[in-house]
This record gives C-alpha cells, sequence and structure tokens, in this order.
C-alpha cells in the first residue's frame, strides 16, 4: 500500500522541482524521509500547566519528564527508545543561515551527556546548555515496550500563543510530527488561545488530537468535555478529545489496577496512538501526504493566481496600452492636418479682404484731400507741388498697406504653426517676405493732365466780345441824348462789360481746369489702387502657397513618423499578446496539472470510501 | 505622617483648579465633581483577571458569602456597595435603573439578571457586610487579550473607575502581564504601580492538586514577586485560592460533621477514594455519606479541599471553628486580605489622590484646552513633590534592586517607607504595643543611620538620594510622635 502515497509525494517533489520552488521540494524531501521513517513522533503542545510532561509520563508509565509547579519545562523534551535510560542535551550550533543539508545539519549538533539526575535541570534550561548556541532540546532515552515500537514523544514548553509553537527549536516543530496532542486541562473550557492554536496547527498536520487532562480534579469533566467537543466542532477542527486523568493512570500503574487504568482514560489514548503508528505506512502517510500536496498546491497556485490576475489587470497597460496611444496619436494627426488647412485658408481669405479695404480706406482719404485741394489750388500753379505730394501719399499709403500685409502674414504663419505646437514641431517656414524696395517704382507714373490755360489772345478775344456788346448797348442808348455812338460813356461801359466777360471765362477755365486734374487724379489713383491690390494678391496668394507646401512637408514629415510608431506598436502589441496568451496557457497547464496531483492526493484517503460512492452509480 | 503639602489636599486642589479651567464643559465639570466626590466615598477595589481566572470565587472569599457573580451578567460591572439592607440595581444603557429582584440564600444571595446581555453595563449591588465599610469591591467581566493596538477595554475601564485592582490570573502566564502592562501609559500610571495586587487564583489547583499544592502556590507566588518585570506592575503577588477560602468561611456545621466523618475512615481506605472526583462521588465510601452531600463537598471544596480538609481534621484541627481558621489561613486568604489592607486600605488617600490624578490627566488628554498645561505641570509636581509617591517610586526601586543596596538594607528602607505597612510600628518593624517612647527612639536610630548614609560621598547617587527618601519619612515619623499620635 505503500507505494501508492509514495509515488504521490514524488510526484509532488517533481513538481516542486519543475516550478523551481527549491524550498518547498526541501520540505517534501523532509516529509518523505519522515513518513518513511518507521516511528511515530508525537508532539504534546498546549498552555502552560496543562500537564503536557506528566501526560507523557502517564503514557510511557515512568517518570520521565520533570514535572513541576510553575514553568518546568524550558527545552524541548525529546522522549525515545533506548536500551538504557539515557539523557542528553543536544544543541545545534550557532547558524547564520539555514544548513545546506539535512545531513551536515546531523553531524554538527552538540550532545551533552546528561546525569540522569540531572534530566530535570537540563529540561529547565539550567544545565548542559551552551549560552549563545542554537536551539537546544532534551534527548531522553528509556527501555520501555511502547518507545521500542516506534513511538517518540516531544514535550513542549508550554505556550499559549499559537505564533511561538515550536518557535525555539525545529525539533518542537508541528510539521516534523506526525501526530500533535494538544493538552487542555478539566478545569475550564477550551480558550480561545487554544482554539486558535488547533487551527494554527491543523493547516500543516492533519492528525491533531485534543486531550483533555486532569479529569480527577473534577466532578464535571464530562460536561466540559461535551462543551469543549462543540467548541471544535463550532471552530470546524476535526480533532477527537480523549479526556486523560496521568493521576489515575500513575496510580495504577504503581498499584497494577486495571480499572483504574481504564479509568484514566488513557488505554483510549494509548490505542490510539499504536493505532497511529501501526497505520503510520497507511492512514497516516496518506492524510500527512494529503495535508503536504494541500500545502504545495496551495503555495505553487498562489504565484501562478496571482500572476494570472496581475496579467488580466495589465491588459490596460503596457504594449496594447501603447499601440492604443499610438493610434490616438494617428487620429489625432490627421485632426490637425484639417484644422491648420482650415486655419490658412480661412485667415487668408479675411486677410485679402482686409488688406484690399485698407488700401481702400488709405485711397478714399487721397482723394479726398485732392477734392478739398483743387476746391481751391488752380492746378496750373500747384501742380507741381501736388504732384510730388501724391506721389508720396501713394508711395506711403502702399508701403503702411504692405507692412500690414507682411505682418498679417507672420501672425497667420503663426497661427497655423501654433497647431503643431503639441509635436514641439511648431517651425515657421524660413521668412522670404520683405517690403520690396521698389516699391515707389512700381506705381503708375502720374501724367500731366492737359490744362487749357487762359492765352493772352484768348483774353483779347474774349475781352473784345464782351466789351463789343456793352458798347453797343451804351452807345445806342447815348444816341437817343444826342451823343456819337461812340463816346467815352459807352466806350466806358464796353470795357467795363470786356473786363468782365475775361473775368467770367477765367473762371470758367480755372474750374474746368480743376476738373480734369481731379479726374485725371482719381483715374491715376484707381490704377494705382487695381495695381496695388494686384501685387497683394499675388504676395498672399504667395505666402499663402509657401505656408501649404511648408506645412505640409511638416505634416507629412509627422505622419510619417507616428505611423511608424503606430506601426511598431501594433507589432509589439501583437507579440505581446501572443506571448502572454502563451503564458496563460502554460499557466493555466500548470494549474489543471496542480488540480490533478491535487486530486490525486485527495484520493488517497478518499479511496476507501469512494468505491462506495460510485458502486450504486455503476 | 506627612510632612508638607498633604497629598489629598493636593489632589482637591488639583480637581478644583481642573473645574475652573473646564468651567465652560458641563460633561467635564460633572466628571470632576465626580471624581470630588470619590475622594469621600470608600476606596473602590475592582477584582479583575482573564477568563475564568476565579473572580467571583474571589470576591466571594473576601466577602464571606456567596454574593458574587450576577447570574446571566456577562460583560457587566457589578459593584458591591455597604447598604442597609439586600438591594441590587441595574443600569441599562440609555434606559432609567431597573430594581433587581434579590433571593436570600443559607450562604449569601442570588441576583438574576432579567436582562438580555449587553444592554446592561453596571449593577450596584447593595448588601449589609462588614467587609464592604470601608471598600467597594467591583467584579469585573474577563480581560480579553491586548488588541492590535494594544489596547485593553475592559481594563482601562476597571483603572478608570477603580482606586486599586486585584489582577487575578492563574499562573501569572505571559499574556496576562502584557494585559497589565498595555495600562502603563500616563504619567499617573507610570510613576508607580501602587495599586496593583496580582493574586495567583486557583491556587489549589497548582502541582495537579497534590496536598502541598497552596504551599507550592506560594512559592510560585514569591519568586513572581521578586521578578522585576512582574514587580514593576504590581505592588505584590499573593497565592490564593479563592475556592478553598471561600469554603473555610462558609464552613458549615454539616460539611464539619461530613468532613469528620470521612476522616474518620482510614487514610489508605480514603485516598483510593479521593484520587478522583468520580470515584469520590460514586464510589463505595468506607464511611456512610449520602452522594447529595458528597457532591456538595466536592462543589464546594473541589477534591483537593477535600484531600486538604480530611488531612487537617487528621492533623488536630477537629472543630469547625479551628478548621474553618486553618482553611483560611492555608488557602492564602488571610494573607490577600492583610495585604490588600497594607497596600490599598491603609494607603487610601494616596490611592484616591491618585485615582483624582489619572482622571484629571485623562481629562486632559482625551479634551486639551487653554491652560491645560498648567494642569500637565500640577500633576508632575504633585507626583514628584509629593513625600508618599517619593515613597513608592522608592519602593518599586528596591524591588527592582536597581538601586544596589544589599538585601538586608533594601528590607529595611522598604520597611521604613511603608512597604510592609504604613503603621508606625510596622514601618519602624517594632511590636504592635511598642511605647511612644520606644518607638521614638527606634526612629530617630533610624534617621541617624539613614541620614549617615544619604551623606555619604562614597556611595553613588542613586543610593544617596534613596537614603534621603528614607530619611524624610523618618522624620514624618518623629514629627508624628512629637504631634502625640501613634
Amino acid at each position: 500500500m505503500a507505494g501508492i502515497w509514495l509515488d504521490v509525494l514524488d510526484e509532488i517533489a517533481r513538481t516542486c522541482n519543475t516550478h523551481g520552488r527549491g524550498d518547498l521540494l526541501q520540505t517534501v524531501r523532509n516529509k518523505r524521509a519522515q513518513l518513511l521513517d518507521p516511528k511515530l513522533r508525537v508532539l504534546v503542545v498546549g498552555e502552560p500547566n496543562q500537564g503536557k510532561s506528566q501526560l507523557i509520563n502517564a503514557i510511557i508509565n515512568a517518570p520521565a519528564c520533570p514535572v513541576g509547579d510553575g514553568r518546568t519545562t524550558v527545552l524541548p523534551t525529546v522522549v525515545q527508545h533506548a536500551e538504557a535510560a539515557s539523557a542528553a542535551v543536544v544543541q545545534a550550533p550557532q547558524v547564520s543561515g539555514r544548513p545546506a543539508a539535512g545531513t551536515s545539519a546531523a553531524t554538527l549538533v552538540e550532545r551533552t551527556p546528561l546525569a540522569l539526575d540531572q534530566v530535570a535541570a537540563g529540561v529547565s534550561g539550567t544545565v548542559g546548555r551552551r549560552p549563545g548556541g542554537g536551539p537546544a532540546y532534551v534527548e531522553i532515552g528509556l527501555p520501555r515496550a511502547l518507545l521500542a515500537a516506534g513511538l517518540v514523544l516531544v514535550d513542549t514548553p508550554g505556550t499559549d500563543q499559537a505564533a511561538a509553537l515550536g518557535g525555539a527549536a525545529e525539533v518542537a516543530a508541528s510539521t516534523r510530527a506526525d501526530a500533535v496532542l494538544l493538552v487542555s486541562d478539566s478545569t475550564r473550557e477550551l480558550s480561545v488561545a487554544e482554539l486558535d492554536m488547533l487551527l494554527h496547527v491543523t493547516r500543516s498536520q492533519p492528525n491533531v488530537v485534543v486531550v483533555q487532562s486532569k479529569t480527577d480534579l473534577v466532578a464535571d469533566w464530562r460536561a466540559v468535555a461535551e462543551r469543549n467537543r462543540q467548541h471544535l466542532a463550532d471552530a470546524g477542527v476535526a480533532a477527537p478529545l480523549i479526556p486523560v486523568s496521568a493521576t489515575l493512570r500513575l496510580r495504577a500503574a504503581a498499584t497494577d489496577d486495571r480499572d483504574l487504568n481504564a479509568e484514566s482514560g488513557f488505554p483510549a489514548l494509548i490505542a490510539r496512538l499504536q493505532r497511529d503508528l501501526t497505520g503510520k505506512a497507511d492512514h497516516l502517510a496518506r492524510a500527512s501526504v494529503q495535508a503536504v500536496a494541500r500545502t504545495v498546491v496551495e503555495q505553487l497556485a498562489a504565484p501562478l493566481r496571482a500572476e494570472l490576475a496581475t496579467q488580466e489587470a495589465e491588459e490596460q497597460s503596457g504594449p496594447i496600452s501603447r499601440l492604443h496611444a499610438a493610434q490616438r496619436e494617428v487620429d489625432e494627426l490627421r485632426r490637425c492636418s484639417t484644422r491648420w488647412q482650415n486655419t490658412l485658408a480661412d485667415e487668408m481669405a479675411d486677410l485679402l479682404s482686409d488688406i484690399e479695404y485698407d488700401l481702400r480706406d488709405r485711397t478714399r482719404q487721397i482723394l479726398r484731400a485732392v477734392d478739398e485741394a483743387f476746391d481751391t489750388a488752380d492746378p496750373l500753379v500747384a501742380w507741381d507741388t501736388f504732384a510730388d505730394w501724391l506721389e508720396r501719399s501713394l508711395v506711403e499709403a502702399a508701403e503702411a498697406n504692405h507692412e500690414w500685409l507682411i505682418q498679417r502674414c507672420d501672425w497667420i504663419a503663426r497661427r497655423v504653426a501654433a497647431n503643431f505646437n503639441r509635436y514641439g514641431y511648431d517651425v515657421l517656414p524660413p521668412w522670404s517676405m520683405t517690403m520690396p524696395a521698389d516699391l515707389g517704382d512700381r506705381l503708375p507714373d502720374l501724367e500731366r493732365p492737359r490744362i487749357d490755360r487762359f492765352t493772352t489772345g484768348q483774353k483779347l478775344f474774349t475781352g473784345m466780345k464782351g466789351s463789343y456788346g456793352g458798347m453797343l448797348m451804351f452807345g445806342l442808348a447815348t444816341t437817343l441824348a444826342g451823343m456819337p455812338m461812340i463816346n467815352p460813356v459807352s466806350v466806358g461801359i464796353g470795357a467795363l462789360f470786356g473786363g468782365k466777360s475775361i473775368r467770367d471765362e477765367g473762371k470758367q477755365l480755372l474750374r474746368r481746369r480743376q476738373a480734369t486734374v481731379k479726374t485725371a487724379i482719381q483715374r491715376h489713383v484707381d490704377e494705382f489702387f487695381v495695381r496695388i491690390v494686384r501685387d497683394c494678391r499675388d504676395a498672399t496668394r504667395q505666402v499663402q502657397r509657401m505656408l501649404r507646401d511648408h506645412f505640409t512637408g511638416l505634416t507629412e514629415e509627422l505622419q510619417e513618423a507616428i505611423v511608424q510608431s503606430f506601426r511598431s506598436a501594433k507589432q509589439e502589441a501583437d507579440t505581446d499578446v501572443a506571448l502572454r496568451d502563451q503564458r496563460q496557457r502554460e499557466i493555466r497547464l500548470k494549474m489543471t496539472r496542480l488540480a490533478a496531483l491535487y486530486e490525486q492526493s485527495q484520493q488517497l484517503t478518499g479511496a476507501r470510501s469512494t468505491p462506495v460512492l460510485l458502486e450504486p452509480r455503476a | 505622617m506627612t510632612v508638607g503639602v498633604r497629598l489629598d489636599e493636593a489632589a482637591w486642589g488639583l480637581l478644583h483648579q481642573a473645574m475652573d479651567v473646564y468651567q465652560h464643559d458641563a460633561r467635564a465639570v460633572a466628571r470632576l465633581r465626580h471624581q470630588v466626590a470619590r475622594l469621600e466615598q470608600p476606596l473602590r477595589i475592582a477584582v479583575a483577571g482573564p477568563w475564568r481566572a476565579g473572580k467571583s470565587t474571589v470576591l466571594n472569599a473576601l466577602m464571606g458569602e456567596e454574593v458574587a457573580p450576577v447570574e446571566g451578567a456577562d460583560g457587566v460591572f457589578t459593584w458591591y456597595e455597604d447598604g442597609p439592607s439586600p438591594h441590587a440595581t441595574a443600569y441599562p444603557v440609555g434606559q432609567p435603573p431597573q430594581e433587581l429582584t434579590v433571593v436570600k440564600s443559607a450562604t449569601g444571595m442570588r441576583v438574576d439578571l432579567g436582562w438580555r446581555v449587553g444592554e446592561v453595563r453596571d449593577i450596584v449591588v447593595r448588601w449589609p457586610t462588614r467587609a464592604l465599610r470601608q471598600v467597594t469591591f467591583i467584579d469585573t467581566p474577563a480581560l480579553a487579550a491586548v488588541d492590535e493596538q494594544g489596547h485593553a477595554p475592559v481594563l482601562d475601564r476597571v483603572l478608570r473607575d477603580s482606586d486599586a485592582v486585584l489582577f487575578l490570573s492563574r499562573d501569572g502566564r505571559d499574556s496576562d502581564l502584557r494585559v497589565l502592562e498595555s495600562a502603563r501609559d500616563s504619567v499617573v500610571g507610570q510613576a508607580a504601580p501602587v495599586n496593583v495586587i496580582m493574586v495567583l487564583s486557583r491556587a489549589d489547583e497548582v502541582g495537579g492538586g497534590r496536598i502541598d499544592g497552596l504551599l507550592t502556590a506560594r512559592q510560585l507566588a514569591r519568586r513572581h514577586h521578586r521578578d522585576p518585570r512582574v514587580g514593576a506592575l504590581a505592588v505584590n503577588v499573593v497565592a490564593c485560592s479563592g475556592a478553598i477560602g471561600l469554603a473555610g468561611r462558609m464552613l458549615s456545621e454539616a460539611d464539619f460533621a461530613a468532613l469528620a466523618t470521612l476522616a474518620g475512615a482510614s487514610r489508605a481506605e480514603l485516598e483510593a477514594h479521593l484520587l478522583s472526583a468520580d470515584r469520590f462521588v460514586r464510589g463505595e465510601l468506607p464511611v456512610h455519606l449520602d452522594p447529595e452531600v458528597r457532591a456538595g463537598l466536592l462543589d464546594r471544596f473541589g477534591l483537593f479541599g477535600i484531600r486538604l480538609a480530611t488531612t487537617l481534621v487528621r492533623g488536630g484541627f477537629d472543630t469547625r471553628v479551628t478548621l474553618s481558621a486553618e482553611l483560611i489561613r492555608r488557602s492564602g486568604l488571610t494573607e490577600l486580605r492583610e495585604s490588600m489592607t497594607r497596600c490599598f486600605v491603609d494607603r487610601r488617600d494616596t490611592l484616591k489622590a491618585r485615582s483624582a490624578l489619572a482622571a484629571v490627566e485623562a481629562l486632559v488628554r482625551a479634551e486639551p484646552v487653554r491652560g491645560a498645561d498648567e494642569l500637565v505641570a500640577a500633576i508632575e509636581q504633585i507626583l514628584a513633590g509629593a513625600h508618599e509617591f517619593r515613597e513608592l517610586r522608592l519602593l518599586v526601586a528596591l524591588r527592582n534592586a536597581r538601586l544596589g543596596f544589599d538585601a538586608e538594607l533594601a528590607a529595611e528602607a522598604q520597611r521604613l517607607v511603608g512597604g510592609d505597612g504604613v503603621g508606625l510600628a510596622a514601618r519602624l518593624g517594632v511590636e504592635h504595643e511598642a511605647t511612644v517612647q520606644r518607638l521614638w527612639e527606634v526612629a530617630a536610630d533610624a534617621q541617624w543611620r539613614w541620614r549617615d548614609r544619604a551623606e555619604d560621598p562614597l556611595l553613588p547617587l542613586a543610593q544617596r538620594r534613596g537614603a534621603e527618601v528614607v530619611v524624610r519619612s523618618c522624620e514624618g515619623m518623629l514629627a508624628e510622635l512629637a504631634a502625640g499620635g501613634r
């Protein structure tokens, strides 16, 4: 029968190995050696003063462990078979790390033989122990039949804290025991601390028995036992409870009283220990292997489960999220490209109308000034100065206008470039637009308009024409007064008339000249306006084209980079997903194997009941 | 016997100073008024300890009657006060107080709490008995182990509501000590562990019921007392079997007759029947005794008690009175009561003042206001200045053997500063009925010797300081003698 659980244990060891858990492997190997050892190691634990040492003495019917009041057992005590009674303090050397292997540790320990009358001092830790040494324990050998059968009893210092259990010495560790007896006396029910300790122990050691000691002391120990069983059931500890009285047992041994021995409750406990001893290779080992399988599978599965969980959590991080980021980047770039194009087109259209309006406004002001000037001035007199002024004004207007154009273009370029801000790539085009130096030369020449001069001949003729009518009119009138036609009066009147008509004619001519000049200037300014506007349009279009080319180039550059990173992110994500899938499959496979192993180990103890369960179905 | 400002006056002054500081806080003022009232009330002694440590049994043994516990009152503080007639009142949370029925029985009384657990926080039992003249006993719920924050809520309340504590422990194990240690975080709490006596209860169970178990328990107690860790927590350690003590105090003629009958059987024969409780109740005894009587005896005495009592009867304590007295003596109850008188009742004023200081300190810590700093300073000043506290600190130092006095000197110093009792005779180590003349001589002699020690430049500073305290105590005694007191 031994084969089955051994196989499972070896399988567990192999699994530990494949998982690279050397620590667990060592535990399993220790367990294997321990299970193959025919001896039954029984650990006796419990709170102080519960009668643990007395229990051991009563089991083997010999005062092996010193019993006292207060704290007696300080060092763990191992009671085992020997041909002759002997005792020794065994102390491991002070180790900084763990011993490399179990074999070397055994050779390193220091054994100090104790005289038999010094056992009590040895167990209380006052004799035989080197200060500053490692954990020590006392070994007591006794020639007893029960011990010779392979029973090893380990007495421990009392503690009411689960964590402190076996903490000092490895010899008192519950994992190294085949059975654990928790001793609690009958004067009270199991305390919370004891239940905690039980829960702690049962995690690593399935074979736990609660021994309710000192039943001789109180009359209602049966009620206490009943309540204790209830407490155990409530706490979910599957440990049997055996009430015993060491006093009665020792008394029975002294007087050879079978009834008293039966009354002490020890036959049940010893029967249980003997059953464990003979059944060690079978059901006890199965249970142990099952427990080992449980702890090992739990320990191995925990990191795997954690890894699975983190992997699921990591879906949103790593390469996948980088891919998503790259995707977002591409979309963003597309949006950015539309945005800057719209900005450019809109701004350019605005610019054109603004520039045109500005120029028109400036020329209109010039024209108004011209109108005002030629309402009074005589082009004949003022032309030259005027022509200079006009040319200067126009050049000024054109320059101001152009200046503004340049500024606006610059501003537009910056605005468009701002769209690329987030790429840290807001490079302005190499700016080439400057004020053309020959702006003045490019203006149309102002031609001097043809201006009618009022010549002397014309004046004479006009004067003659005017004076004729007057002289005739007054000459005729004066003839009536008997004066000749040509008399001083008529001549004088004639002269007056002549002068007036010359003046009138002169004014008329002036007005005509002024009108002519105004028209000519208006035409000139119009021409100027058209030419400048055309220039501006050309310049604007040029700028627009240049900006478009520049930013298109920029966009393309960016796009190339972003798409490249997108592609690499995608590739990375793909490989990552593949890797992860593979890892998940591996983990699942490992988990399945662990589950199978666990199942196998469970069947070790379930084997006896499973066929019964299956039969009706089959 | 105090030189300088009296401690109780200082405490009274501090409470009124605190009332001034907290005059706008009605709740705080009410608490402080309560503390002032407590100064006049009997000393409050709480019996505290972990689960099933024997709290109610020790309480009953101290009162000599079966009055504790109140049935069904888990997690309730039960106050036992002196009163003209038996009377019990429950104080439920947020409800008016409720009278409880008290049933007098032959051995004491029974109070039944018809309440569901958790609603009632306090039960006050008034019971006419001599034991309650000077003290009020408080039966407390089981102390749980220290939680993660290092708090033990029950113990906190115990220390808040009582002036002194009997801390019960089965065997003085580490986890019990840790609970007690957790409560020592205040200035007053650290000043001196004067208000705790540790009781190794259930001493009869030591050694699995061997006949010399109580002696062993006493040795254990002494060993614990010498342990510096315990010495820092408790003023004394006493082994006391509450069950045996109670059985001794309530030993009835019927019980005595039954025990005498048992003792009549031969030792060997009886021994076989006293092996286990089962055998005693069910077996065929060599002498005739009704099974009910046996069960009753077992219930009251325990197997160990029956063994002890029969042995004692055989050993010559063959009347009810002598057996009762011997049982009480052996149980350790006498020692416990003496210790309580010496450490608690005689130091009543000190303990009450200490409670008042602790209460003010707790208030200042919980609700710091303007002027609270001055209160803390005042507390520290009282702690540092009051000679009683200096004596107590010296006592602790002597117990921990920190000062390096040799054993004889340490014992004398301990006696002189009141470690063995604060009466003049106890301090001076003379017989009770000594004359004033003799007391004067002894006190003066002690004063001279210790003054020499205090002024000896060869001694370490700590020893000289300690000697100064002793000198001061001697001066106090001389002053008291001069004033005509005894």
